[in-house]
This record gives structure tokens, C-alpha cells and sequence, in this order.
């Protein structure tokens, strides 16, 4: 289940004006509270957070929404960004990738995702190939890309330990954005 | 008894460090006159700057401050349309005649002098700039259309600093101009000053152990620049200065930051600036000026 969260809306809460642009540590760590409200009184499986209401991401609020909230609900959930502009994800990915984060990215138009931050590039492939192809154990991986066992294992794992698929038995999913 | 401080001719960065040691020993014991009568020219850095010793001098409970305006007719509605002489009114007993208003329809005054006191002052300059910015950034500039959002990430940024550090408020002011002297261009100047306790004491508790002996107002601007350090222990902190230095690389900008006693830059190659300057005249605060150029035709 798919719980989406309408940042643009969140943020006119935080600020009480109809700013669009996402900016200052307080705002994002105003919103990001929101967010984990919502969560909180939600039974969902994946929070899809569509950012098209907003015009500008800084820095500061990147880290306070997106890289606090991924350190912060880490194990409970699918995060997925949905509605950013190409100079959303600098910010974004800018951010993640000192924090050795990443998330999944669903460009508009389109329902497969791209990754923004830092996974190591063997990873990186395999969320394309999952992403791309649909669910996928290690020797399905491997046969595809032509790995060895332990290589497609340990891509997946990164993948898994960033909540970027789920793991369900022997096969590796792409995570649900629709 | 009291202490008259010339306003450079052509006041900027570069003159800046003149006006700061007019001041002597911060806060000066006399009252303070500040004369601008002769002043030509004056860029945002150099009018915030004046705004910020006004700033300092009330903090420090000295004599209410005198300013002198502008002879010139033009340099009086030009201060006037950048919004400096209504910022300045609470600040210095001014003497001389004001223009009233400011002028209308479009401007190289991309942001006028604005108080930065609190959080909500940057969402306002953010939601402020984002229209004229994107007219001279990517019109006159030629810069790409991501330029914009970029830029006006620098400024939320840099006002920030402002409010999470300073300790008190401040001023940015942006404008555009040409930068004929130095390089022949269009220029974008962001420059935001504050009266706060400066970079040395901001970083001193977290990061002054490390410098031993080094420590000072360089080795605090080193530190918040060079190594992107944060008083904060949020390893998320330190991040804004970082960018910001990413996109100046890719467009020849320049960033300098002047605190207390040094200013510590990022120069360009277009620039003759140095990159550190100590055993400057002591100043409250701190001051940052941004400044992007207009991308020559091999870059666009």
C-alpha cells in the first residue's frame, strides 16, 4: 500500500504562508515532522512524497526532509520521491550522497525510477535491471549481467539495506510506485 | 569627542578594509560619524556594510551614530532605490537631504538591502528574487536556466548562516553590474553581512583544539570554507558553503567571506584578489560576498 504525501501542502502548513519554495532547517524539520505524522497514523508500506508543488529545494531543507527522514524510518519503510525538476534532484542528490544515502526517484511522466545519492555502481546497476525488468533472485541478477554469484549477492544486499527493494523469499523486487 | 569615518570614494570589497579601520578598536568609545558626502559608488557589500557598523555600534549601547549622505544627487537615489537609506534611518541620525521613495519598473537592484532576522526573512528574499533573477542570470548572463534555482540556493544559504550562527540579524542586498575595472563583464553580487559574533567564535568551542596556536578569525574562515565545518555535530551541517563552491568552480564565480579580522576567498582566474588575508582592521561579524560573471561565449 502507497501512502502519498503532498510536500507543496505540507510545507503551506509549516510556514502559514503560500511560499512554494523549500528552504531553512526549521521549515524542513517542520515538514519533515509532518511527514512522520502522516506515517505514524498510516498502514502503508511505501511513502511516496511528490515534491511537484514545489518550486526551489535547498540545501538545508534536502537534509532535514529527505536525508533525516530516510536515517529516521530507515526499517519501516519504502521512501519514494515522486514530481521533481532536474534541479530538485542536485540538491537532493547532493545531500544523500554525504550522508551515503539514496532513494528512488520517479521522474514525471514515467514510472521508472532513478536513483539519487550513493550506493556503490554494482548496486546502481542492479536497481536499473530490477527496475527496469521486474523481480529478480541473486542467479537472475547474475545471469542477466553476467556476474558472479557473490558480486550479484552483495549488490543486492546494498539495494535491500537501503530499502531501495524488497526482499520477498528468494526474489528482490522493485519497489511499488503506482 | 568625535570620531569621523570616511566612506571610500568607491566603496567595495576592496576599499572595504579603509572604512573598517576607521573604526579602531571595536566598539569605538567616541561617537561615531560616518561621512559619505564624497562617496561615488558603492556596492551592496559596501552599503550593508555601513548598515552593519550602525548595527554593531546600537548592540555595543553607543551614542546613536551619524551618517552624512551623498552629495551627489545620483548616488542619493541610487543608495535610496536599493533600500538603504530606510534601513539606515533606524540605525544613524542622518544628515542631509534623503530622497523619498524608490524608483520604479526594472532595475539592476535585484534585491533591495533586506533584514534577515529570523527564518521567515529568507523565505521572503527567496520568494523575492526568484523572478529577476532568472531575467539577468540567464537574459544577461547567459547562464543555463538551472542557474536560477541555483543561485537563489546560494542566497537562502548564505542568509542561513545569518540566523543560525550570527546570533543576531543582518542584510543581503543583490545586484547586478558591470564589473569593468576587474573583468570587463556583467556581474551578479550577492552580499549579506551581519553584526554577529563572527566565524572565530561561532566555530571556537567545536573546532579551535584541533588548531591550537593557529586558531584566529583565518583558521575559523578556513575551517568554515575550506573544510566545510559546522558548529553543529549534524554530520547533515557544513554542506551550503560546499555547494556553493561547486557552481562558482563551473562559472568562474567568486565567493569571499571577511570575519573579524581576515577575509578568506575563493578566487577565480580573473580575479588578482588573494586567497587569505590577515591582521585585517578588526570588524563585527561577518560579511560575505557571492559574485557571478557573465559566461563568456566558449562557456555558454
Amino acid at each position: 500500500m502507497i501512502q502519498t504525501i503532498r510536500i507543496g501542502l505540507l510545507l503551506r502548513e509549516a510556514v502559514a504562508a503560500p511560499y512554494r519554495n523549500l528552504v531553512t532547517r526549521p521549515t524542513g524539520a517542520a515538514v519533515r515532522n509532518r511527514i512522520e505524522a502522516t506515517l505514524a497514523d498510516s498502514n502503508c508500506l511505501t511513502a511516496l512524497l511528490d515534491f511537484s508543488d514545489i518550486e526551489l529545494v535547498d540545501l538545508s531543507c534536502a537534509d532535514e526532509v529527505v536525508a533525516k527522514l530516510l536515517l529516521t524510518v530507515r526499517t519501516a519503510y519504502f521512501v519514494v520521491l515522486q514530481g521533481l525538476r532536474e534541479d530538485h534532484h542536485e540538491a537532493i542528490d547532493h545531500v544523500l550522497t554525504h550522508h551515503r544515502l539514496a532513494v528512488a526517484s520517479v521522474p514525471p511522466g514515467s514510472r521508472a525510477p532513478r536513483l539519487l545519492g550513493w550506493v556503490p555502481a554494482d548496486a546502481r546497476e542492479a536497481f536499473t535491471c530490477i527496475s527496469e525488468g521486474g523481480p529478480l533472485d541473486v542467479s537472475g541478477l547474475c545471469h542477466n549481467l553476467d556476474w558472479t554469484f557473490s558480486r550479484g549477492r552483495e549488490a543486492l544486499d546494498d539495494l535491500a539495506v537501503h530499502r531501495l527493494v524488497q526482499p520477498v523469499g528468494q526474489l528482490y523486487y522493485p519497489i511499488q510506485t503506482a | 569627542m568625535t570620531r569621523v569615518i570616511e566612506v571610500p570614494t568607491h566603496f567595495d570589497d576592496r576599499s572595504f578594509d579603509t572604512f573598517a579601520g576607521g573604526f579602531g578598536e571595536w566598539p569605538p568609545g567616541e561617537k561615531v560619524l560616518v561621512d559619505a558626502r564624497g562617496t561615488q559608488w558603492a556596492s551592496p557589500y559596501g552599503l550593508i556594510g555601513i548598515l552593519t557598523a550602525g548595527q554593531a555600534l546600537a548592540e555595543a549601547k553607543r551614542e546613536k551614530p551619524l551618517l552624512t549622505v551623498p552629495t551627489s544627487d545620483e548616488v542619493k537615489r541610487y543608495w535610496a532605490r536599493a533600500g538603504f537609506f530606510h534601513e539606515a534611518a533606524e540605525l544613524f541620525e542622518l544628515h542631509g537631504k534623503v530622497p523619498r521613495g524608490g524608483a520604479t519598473g526594472p532595475s539592476d537592484v535585484l534585491l533591495d538591502v533586506t533584514p534577515v532576522r529570523a527564518t521567515e526573512d529568507v523565505h521572503g528574499v527567496v520568494h523575492k528574487i526568484s523572478e529577476g533573477a532568472s531575467r539577468i542570470l540567464h537574459g544577461e548572463l547567459g547562464l543555463e536556466m538551472k542557474a536560477t534555482l541555483r543561485f537563489s540556493m546560494a542566497l537562502s544559504e548564505a542568509c542561513q548562516n545569518i540566523v543560525e550562527h550570527a546570533g543576531t540579524g543582518g542584510w543581503v542586498a543583490v545586484q547586478a553590474y558591470t564589473f569593468r575595472r576587474r573583468l570587463g563583464r556583467r556581474v551578479v553580487v550577492i552580499a549579506v553581512s551581519d553584526a554577529g559574533v563572527g566565524f572565530r567564535r561561532s566555530l571556537e568551542s567545536a573546532h579551535a583544539k584541533r588548531f591550537g596556536e593557529r586558531w584566529g578569525d583565518g583558521a575559523a574562515l578556513e575551517a568554515a570554507l575550506i573544510q566545510n565545518v559546522s558548529r553543529f555535530r549534524d554530520p547533515g551541517r557544513g554542506q551550503g558553503l560546499a555547494f556553493i563552491k561547486r557552481f562558482l568552480d563551473q562559472w568562474e564565480g567568486k565567493i569571499s567571506i571577511r570575519s573579524g579580522t581576515a577575509r578568506l576567498s575563493i578566487v577565480p582566474p580573473w580575479d588578482e584578489d588573494v586567497p587569505m588575508n590577515e591582521h585585517l582592521p578588526h570588524f563585527p561579524g561577518a560579511q560575505v560576498q557571492i559574485i557571478i560573471p557573465a559566461q563568456e561565449a566558449k562557456t555558454r
